[in-house]
């Protein structure tokens, strides 16, 4: 079987044709890199994604600080992913790459925070 | 019970405006009924914002006379009241024999009319007052001019209401009943007394002038659509340029706004809905196309909005469009002022028909003059035009004057907490909008609606679901992305 | 009125690479002038990963991509000023600003202008219908989720498939609103394959090719919007008509460099680009003023942001230092696929990277560069695409400062 992808591994992303045997790949072609092949072994296997999203800020000169995972997570776990983050809320000031929870949901990867917030003046 | 008024005028445009504002100079108690949530939200607000010389109505019509009247004033008005005004003059532009001959009987009947200055020009002359018109003559009449619709009748609003008259948003009127020397106005927030009633509807004037008892005025809409122009066009207009018209109907113009904008519109569409302002895809092809004869500046690129406004035309059985109707019919409803398909030129006539209808009231019974009535009231100082030294001290004085929040019309954080506390009481987004011009720019609130969103949480306590955007349910929020405490 | 040998107007992802740069090249006299209250532009909302892979080979989201420029700054020393809208730029490099703390006038002895770009809106496109609430561009609709922590949307279509959109559709079904499909006038997407896949497909979001919306419903919030399919002349077909309802529309229809502040100070613009003309030193055709980022020309990544606005300080550094700048004789002419390059004007006589966007999809095509007849730069691309920019080096051994450079696109 003949299938497509788009790898979104970097802003190239090269159109990959993959045929598929078995759900393996036999052969990938149009890929500029060997990121692409890594990539489709994983589409296939077990895809991942990483995800951005906010956590509250308690007394912080912004409502919110943005918070991204350091490593991606298999895409159908995004929305246990965001319920957990969800629960989250930090005091300001908080500072960007603070980890505010290890092992998100048991895999390889934090939620860590991507901007500063300083504590609200006066 | 609540408290019973003097009088109370339903509609709070520029012409419900004035009559409170002319009213309040009186010794009585006014309240004014607006179905909005501010004053300019219909036809007041949609409009050509041109101030009519009255050249182009039939001799010894209301609209001829008021027209004349209101153009003679708007001066002195503007600098009471502190509106922009600008007198610019404006051109009529034709080709043919026909239109020459057109535009000599308009000049007649101008003159006829008391409208002073005009001439017939030609092509020359045409080019040296409007470089890049496209036209062989013109006629000119130096006294028309242009001025912000919204300032406008907001100033008129806020005179009144410096002078004593109440303003309630809204107070959709639903139904009137006569009582012991007087009426009760039933509104979707409660009945209101009083003993005079002015309606100033506008688009509801048939609709009301019906629950006064005065039936059978037929009222239609002329709907017609403008597209606004970036500001890079304004200085390639010095002034209107209209079409040669007829006596009911102006034709597509393109017209320089007081901010530095064009405007192209309208075409005129009759219309019974009077609650859609939709611009629909051909109409804007048409007006680009149409303007295009006239002035060759017109680009896609160039477009920052469009909107559409709605005139309210009293038309006889056979459809022919009538003057103004202003009246007091004892016999039908006492001690009610009906104001009647007060369409274009209204907003130039504005303050002589609230004259017009007060001495109607006049003749019917004595008005006190009120030695404290003050005609002047202060708009919102704009940052932008001031120059370099005025806008230093102007910081110096007020810091909030150095903080930009709208970037392309450059309208300070000062100027918006003005308008957020405006004396009305409005709180909308187009509100602070129509007050500060904030949003109004080519992009449209991209930059600074947020800033203004939040400044009207913060200013009224109000919550981000409840702030509404222009219209009673135009929420502009659904909520907090994550809860605060 | 106080001097200055560098203003830099914008602290965005241009402004702050500039700044760094022109320190790093011995210049010291710098001020960056700032309108919001911190420094980093747009990057701030631009909460989601992917910043970063070719400036600094890592993924980052734009808040830690602009906190890397902005820990240089301050590990500088180099002057900023935030909280302060600059009002004016004139001819001869007066910067007038305003700030809480009042009226500042600089006399600069160049001035880079790192202003960025704006969203095109919904008059600008003149999109039919009603004017309810509910209509937001995707920036607005990003600044009111990630700066304000306000939700503007929960039924939601989207006009246009630029990148702000598509990150918008995932950013707003990972916050619980509902969006029903992506709606593109062209018959291919605006914005990055891999924003299709990841923003898109991966949340079941449905991207409509060659379709428009026709009608805006609603006289207080949206309540709806008329979808059509549109021809090859971008004409509706009638018949093809859909009402969806929806309480909010986002807009993705493009992005304009934001040049008043250019055209004040007598700056000449280029129709293509709505960006300066530039020269290879990134000057304008005012000698001083220089541009990069997307005030000149609107990028696809922010990394190219960074390295061209460090090209230009290198330039601007030299202005600074040693007087006018060669002059660059040589036009860049572009064949009808191409929708422009930059910069427009070379000197032939140092080596110059150009860049450019084609103007429709084109498949195994190459991308050529001749001066006189005589080809002097190629590069092969298995598939250029609208949304992608591309750049081409070329070499100065290869040109000569006589006769206009001729970018092609040949297959």
């Amino acid at each position: 079987m003949l299938r497509e992808f788009t790898c979104i591994i970097c802003p190239n992303g090269c159109e990959l044709e993959v045929e598929i045997q078995d759900g393996k790949a036999v052969s990938i072609t149009g890929n500029l890199c060997p990121k692409g092949v890594t990539y489709v072994q994983q589409e296939l296997t077990n895809p991942q994604r990483n995800i951005a999203t906010s956590v509250p800020v308690k007394g912080g000169e912004l409502p919110l600080a943005s918070v991204r995972l350091t490593n991606p997570i298999p895409k159908d776990k995004i929305f246990e992913a965001m319920a957990e983050i969800r629960k989250l809320s930090v005091e300001a000031p908080i500072q960007a790459g603070t980890v505010l929870i290890e092992n998100l949901l048991g895999y390889d990867s934090n939620v860590i925070v991507t901007k500063t917030v300083e504590k609200k003046q006066g | 019970m609540k408290e019973r008024y003097d009088v109370l005028i339903i509609g709070g445009g520029m012409v419900g405006s004035a009559v409170a504002r002319e009213l309040s100079r009186y010794d009585l108690r006014i309240g004014v009924l607006e179905k909005n949530l501010d004053v300019c939200y219909e036809t007041s607000g949609r409009n050509s914002a041109v101030v009519h010389g009255g050249f182009a109505y039939d001799p010894g019509t209301l609209k001829a006379k008021l027209c004349v009247e209101g153009n003679q004033m708007m001066g002195q008005l503007a600098e009471e009241l502190d509106f922009p005004f600008l007198r610019c003059g404006k051109v009529l532009v034709g080709n043919t024999d026909e239109d020459m001959e057109t535009l000599k009987r308009t000049l007649k009947q101008g003159e006829t009319n008391g409208s002073v200055g005009l001439e017939i020009i030609d092509e020359d002359r045409l080019h040296e007052l409007v470089p890049a018109v496209v036209g062989k003559f013109a006629m000119f009449s130096p006294n028309s001019g242009i001025l912000d619709p919204f300032q406008y009748t907001i100033a008129l609003a806020e005179n009144a209401h410096e002078n004593g008259a109440d303003y309630f948003f809204d107070h959709e009127a639903t139904g009137i009943s006569r009582e012991q020397d007087g009426y009760v106005i039933s509104t979707v927030q409660g009945d209101y007394h009083t003993r005079w009633v002015v309606n100033a509807a506008g688009l509801g004037c048939g609709k009301i002038s019906d629950m006064l008892g005065i039936k059978g005025y037929k009222i239609i809409g002329s709907k017609g659509d403008y597209i606004i122009l970036d500001k890079r066009t304004g200085p390639l207009l010095p002034m209107p340029v209209y079409p040669v018209p007829s006596n009911t109907y102006m034709g597509i113009h393109v017209t320089n706004t007081i901010d530095g904008n064009v405007t192209i519109g309208p075409n005129a569409d009759m219309v019974t809905d009077f609650d859609y302002y939709g611009v629909p895809q051909k109409n804007m092809d048409y007006l680009a196309k149409s303007a295009s004869d006239l002035w060759p500046h017109i680009h896609k690129a160039d477009y920052i909005r469009n909107y559409s406004g709605i005139l309210p035309k009293w038309v006889d059985d056979n459809g022919v469009i009538q003057d103004f109707k202003i009246e007091i019919r004892d016999e039908l409803a006492p001690q009610a002022v009906n104001l009647v398909g007060i369409e274009s030129p209204g907003l130039t006539a504005a303050v002589p028909i609230a004259r017009y209808a007060i001495n109607l009231m006049k003749q019917r019974e004595e008005l006190k003059e009120k030695a404290d009535f003050n005609p002047r009231r202060k708009g919102i100082v704009r940052f932008e035009s001031l120059s370099t030294e005025e806008k230093a001290r102007m910081i110096k004085e007020n810091p909030d004057y150095g903080e930009v929040i709208c970037r392309c019309e450059k309208v300070t954080r000062a100027e918006i907490l003005a308008a957020i506390h405006n004396p009305l009481g409005v709180s909308t987004m187009v509100g602070i909008k129509y007050r500060t011009r904030s949003m109004m720019g080519r992009c449209q609130g991209g930059y600074c609606q947020m800033r203004v969103e939040q400044m009207i949480e913060e200013e009224l306590g109000r919550k981000e679901t409840e702030v509404l955007y222009a219209r009673q349910n135009s929420q502009v929020l659904f909520g907090k992305v994550r809860e605060e405490d | 009125m106080e001097k200055k040998a560098v203003i830099i107007v914008g602290g965005g992802p241009a402004g702050l690479a500039a700044a760094v740069e022109l320190y790093n090249k011995g210049i010291r006299d710098i001020l960056i002038l700032e309108r919001e209250k911190h420094l980093g532009g747009i990057l701030r909302q631009c909460i989601h990963d992917g910043f970063g892979l070719t400036r600094f080979k890592t993924t980052l989201s734009g808040p830690e991509y602009a906190q890397r420029f902005i820990d240089e700054v301050l590990e500088k020393g180099i002057p900023f000023l935030t909280d302060t809208t600059v009002l004016d730029v004139s001819e001869d490099k007066v910067v007038t600003a305003a700030s809480r703390k009042g009226l500042i006038r600089f006399q600069a002895q160049s001035v880079i202008l790192t202003m960025g770009c704006r969203e095109r809106t919904r008059g600008a496109l003149g999109i039919p219908g009603e004017r309810p609430a509910g209509v937001f561009t995707a920036g607005v609709a990003q600044a009111y989720m990630n700066l304000y922590n306000r939700m503007p949307a929960k039924e939601v279509v989207i006009l246009g498939s630029g990148d702000i959109g598509m990150i918008m559709a995932r950013r707003l079904t990972l916050e619980g609103a509902h969006v029903q499909a992506v709606f593109e006038i062209q018959p291919i997407p605006s914005g990055l394959p891999r924003n299709i896949e990841q923003c898109l497909n991966d949340y079941h979001i449905p991207l409509y090719l060659s379709h428009t919306i026709t009608e805006i419903h609603g006289g207080s919030r949206l309540t709806g919007v008329t979808v059509a399919q549109v021809d090859e002349h971008f004409q509706p077909i009638p018949g093809t008509e859909k009402d969806y309802t929806c309480d909010t529309l986002i807009l993705s229809v493009g992005l304009l460099p934001e040049n008043e502040l250019s055209i004040d100070a007598g700056v000449q613009l280029d129709n293509r680009t709505r960006g300066a003309v530039v020269d290879e030193h990134f000057q304008t055709n005012v000698e001083g003023i220089f541009a990069a980022g997307n005030v000149l020309h609107v990028h696809d990544l922010v990394d190219f942001v960074s390295m061209e606005a460090e090209a230009l300080a290198d330039s601007a550094a030299a202005y600074v230092t040693n007087g006018p700048l060669p002059e660059c004789p040589v036009q860049v002419i572009a064949d009808g696929n191409i929708g422009h390059t930059i910069p427009q004007k070379i000197s032939g006589q140092k080596d110059v990277r150009l860049s450019m966007r084609v103007k429709r999809l084109i498949k195994d095509c190459r991308v050529v560069v001749r001066q006189n007849g005589e080809e002097i730069a190629a590069k092969r691309m298995k598939k250029a695409l609208p949304a992608e920019m591309i750049q081409i080096l070329v070499k100065a051994d290869k040109m000569t400062s006589t006769g206009d450079l001729e970018v092609s696109i040949e297959c």
